[in-house]
Formats: structure tokens, sequence, C-alpha cells
């Protein structure tokens, strides 16, 4: 009864298990596994062991998935600059835009074919695509609107939402010489994805775009650098409310927004 | 180019890629640097060093292999050298080399395949046997036996030839079960005649002194 199989090494068998063979060395094998007790007990051994270690994997805590997430999120943004700058074409293209800035500080705005009376919301889509820092974070529009009130020379309302974007806090700026307010909300719905409404006191009274009547008021839609704007009035104020959201949603958000 | 949409595309794209490997990575690290803080400290670095090298991943190529080859390379030139594990790999090694496959004689007990010793293991044995062999010999086996790599993908992902991912293999194997069978010894898993029919897979000695010791117990 004692007698060794000769025909294959240990390892043989291993590499077998290990699925290292052809479909046609497999047969082989397996037409010797059939009349050999020696080598299938061999071949079942390394089976049971291979099944044991399997079972001894272990899965990641639910929360470093996010964890991991997050820093992929975060270098990305990160990165980006640091990637853009290290392209020469970058560099030429960002020192142009520095030239066309101190072009535009230096009057170039008043310039009669580029004068434009609502440069005024494209500067706020150039602060909303910055999302610089809140001066006032707030998820209480009243605390945010009071807080408001000490810092601007003229008077706001901001709207209160049915649901949908969640107040995040509020930035002072300046457009065009002109005192205004970002204030900056999170969609839940949307991936938390980043809503702002510029609040200027705009005297220029045509407003971008096309008009439409929304929930009693006057909404004028337009776009600007990729960002979907809906501008209305009140109380002489302008409001604009700038995402990337589609038309649909904006138009949505602007039908729930509540001016009291 | 400033072409933010591209960068969040390639992020996009790879986390589509790369996410569904994490518990891989994890398993792994975790038995690489064998505990949990260090394990998500490693798993995190691999994933940061995998999206900004993500330009050089050819498309359509095993993710698999490539997020592995930058966790073990990540591992052996940052955590590695924690701790020195280096001296124990020459005496192990040699250990390991000498045994032979004594006897492959079926027994009893054997004939119903949920009767293999294997079976009966507790993972936590498992794990501390794995634990246990050197870093040369656990890596080879975390890539075979955890994460069922191919021998030609693990030599690619050590890069070293084919042989010898095979005889690290076939020896940190060894070491694991001669491990394993002591935890099992200690703790009751096993009977007698099973350490017999274990005696095929480690050295006929050593099974024999672990009987005696069970006696003794």
């Amino acid at each position: 009864m004692t007698h060794e199989c000769r025909k294959l090494e240990e390892t043989f068998l291993h590499a077998y298990v290990d699925g290292e063979f052809s479909p046609e060395e497999n047969a082989e094998v397996k037409a010797h596994l059939a009349e050999c007790a020696m080598c299938a007990h061999a071949v079942r051994l390394h089976q049971s062991y291979k099944a044991a270690m399997l079972r001894a994997n272990a899965t990641a805590p639910h929360l470093f998935y996010d964890d991991v997430r997050e820093r992929l999120h975060h270098e990305s943004d990160h990165g980006r600059w640091a990637r853009a700058f290290q392209k020469p074409s970058a560099i030429a293209v960002a020192a142009a835009c520095i030239g066309a800035a101190l072009w535009f500080l230096a009057g170039g705005l008043s310039h009669p074919l580029f004068f434009s009376g609502h440069s005024l919301i494209e500067d706020g889509v150039a602060l909303h695509a910055r999302a610089l820092p809140l001066d006032y974070p707030s998820n209480d529009p009243r605390s945010a609107q009071q807080w408001l009130e000490g810092k601007l020379d003229f008077g706001v309302h901001l709207p209160r939402f049915a649901q949908g974007p969640r107040l995040q806090g509020v930035r002072l700026s300046s457009v065009h010489q002109r005192q205004a307010a970002v204030v900056t909300y999170s969609l839940p719905q949307a991936d938390g994805r980043r809503v702002s409404l510029l609040i200027v006191d705009d005297p220029e009274p045509h407003l971008p775009g096309a008009s439409r009547r929304i929930a009693d008021r006057e909404v004028w839609l337009s776009r600007a650098r990729g960002f979907n704007i809906a501008s209305w009035r009140n109380d002489e104020i302008v409001y604009s409310l700038i995402s990337d959201l589609d038309e649909q949603d904006v138009l949505a958000l602007v039908q729930s927004a509540e001016m009291r | 180019m400033l072409d933010f949409k591209h960068t969040d595309r390639t992020r996009r794209e790879f986390e589509s890629l790369s996410l569904e490997h994490l518990d891989a990575l994890y398993s792994a690290g975790l038995r690489l640097t064998k505990n949990e803080r260090d394990a998500e400290d490693l798993v995190q670095d691999t994933f940061l060093r995998a999206f900004r090298f993500f330009d050089k991943f050819e498309r359509g190529t095993n993710m698999k292999a490539w997020l592995f080859k930058i966790l073990t390379n990540t591992f052996i030139n940052k955590y590695r050298r924690r701790v020195k594990e280096r001296t124990v790999v020459e005496g192990a090694a040699r250990e390991a080399g000498n045994e032979r496959f004594v006897t492959r004689e079926p027994t009893e007990s054997s004939a119903d395949p949920e009767q293999y010793f294997f079976d009966k293991l507790l993972s936590d044995d498992v794990i501390r046997s794995i634990d246990q062999l050197p870093i040369d010999f656990r890596l080879v086996v975390i890539l075979a036996d955890l994460q069922e790599f191919s021998y030609k993908e693990i030599a690619e992902i050590l890069d070293c030839p084919v042989g010898t991912v095979m005889s690290r293999l076939y020896r940190g194997r060894k070491l694991l079960q001669k491990n394993l069978l002591e935890y099992a010894v200690a703790s009751g898993v096993v009977h007698g005649k099973q350490v017999m029919e274990l005696s095929a897979v480690v050295e006929e000695e050593e099974a024999v002194e672990l009987l005696e010791f069970k006696r003794r117990a």
C-alpha cells in the first residue's frame, strides 16, 4: 500500500492547483489524478490549504473607502495648479492673463468696444469659480443676514429656499468698485455641488440674457464660462444665482427661492 | 493647459479603475505591516502614488497588478525599514529548503475532503502563521495565496525571475504550514492521526516532536 508516486513532483501539483497550466496540460494532470490516489490526495490537500488562505483575507473598514476618495479629491484639487504650471504653455497663458488683468485695471474696461454693462455678472462667475474662503461661515440664513446688514451699504434679503440649497456662509467682495456679497450654498441632492448667490447694487437697468417670468418675478437667464446664471431684481438690488446646474434645476431653485 | 475638467475626468477614471481593488490592497497591506494603522497609511500612499503616476499606466493592462507593484515598492522603501527582518530570512530559507515531501500516503481521515486539516483552521491561526513568515516569503505567499496572482504576475510585481517566485513560494508555504501545524496542535484543533497526515506537508521529525509535545500536554 505504501508507495510513492514518482511521476509528478509536488511543486508541479501545486502549480496545477495554482492554475498555472494550459487547458491541455490540465487535462493530462486530471487523467493522472483519476488513477493516482497519492497525487489526488496531494492536490486536495493543497486545495484545502488555498481555501484556508483565502478565508484569511481582510476587508477594508467602510470609512477607509471614504478616506481614500477624499484624499484623491484633495490631491487632484491641489495638484491641478502645480501640474498646470509645470507646462510652459500654461505659464504663457497665465502671463497673458496677468497682462490682460493689468490692461483691465489700467482702464481697458472703459474702452467702448469692450464695454459690457454686465461684466458685473461675469465677475460674479469668476468669484464663484474660484471658491474663495468665507468671511462668515454659517448655516443659519438669519444670522448671515444680520451679519451682512452691518457690512453693506444696501439692504439685502437672503432668500429662503424651500428645500435643497444649504447655506455655507458669506463672503464680502467688490465687483467694479461696487460692494457685493457672495453667498455660498451647497446642494445635498447634487453631491454637495456649490451654488453662489451674487448680491450687488447694480444700477444698470438691463440684466443679461433672456427674461422669463417665474414665481411672480422677472428672471433673466444667461450663461458665462460654462455656468448658468439666473438673475432677478429685488428692491433695486440684483441677485444672481450662479452654478453649473442645468437650466431646469436652476429654474426650480429660483422658483423655490422666497424673498422676504 | 489649465484644463480643470480634464483632471476631474482623470480622477474619475482613476477611481473607477482602482477603487475596486481597495479591499485586496488593504488585506495585503495588513499582512505586510501587521497592523491596521500602518496598513491604512500604506494603502493611502499607494493610491496617491498610483494617481500621480496614472499617466504611466497603460490603459487596458492589469490594473490590480500595477497597483500591487506600487504597494510592494512603497512597502519595501518606506515601511520595511522599520522592521529588521533581513537577517532572519537567510536562516529560515535554509531551514525550509531542507524539508522534503516525505510521504504522500493518504490516510483514512482524508478520504472526505471536509476532513482536511486546513479546513478546520481558524483564520486567526492562519493570520498568525502568515505574519511569522520572513518578509521575502510573506510577500510571495500573500500575492499567490491571498491575492491569487499568477507566478508570472508576481515575478513582474516583485521584479524577479519566475523561478525565484516558485522557490520562494514553495519554501514560504512549507514554513507557513509548519507554523500552522504548531498552532493547531497547541490549540487542539488537530489530533494525532492528522498530525501524521500533515507530516507529509511539513517534516516527519517535526511531526513526531509535535505528537510527543501533545502527549505531554
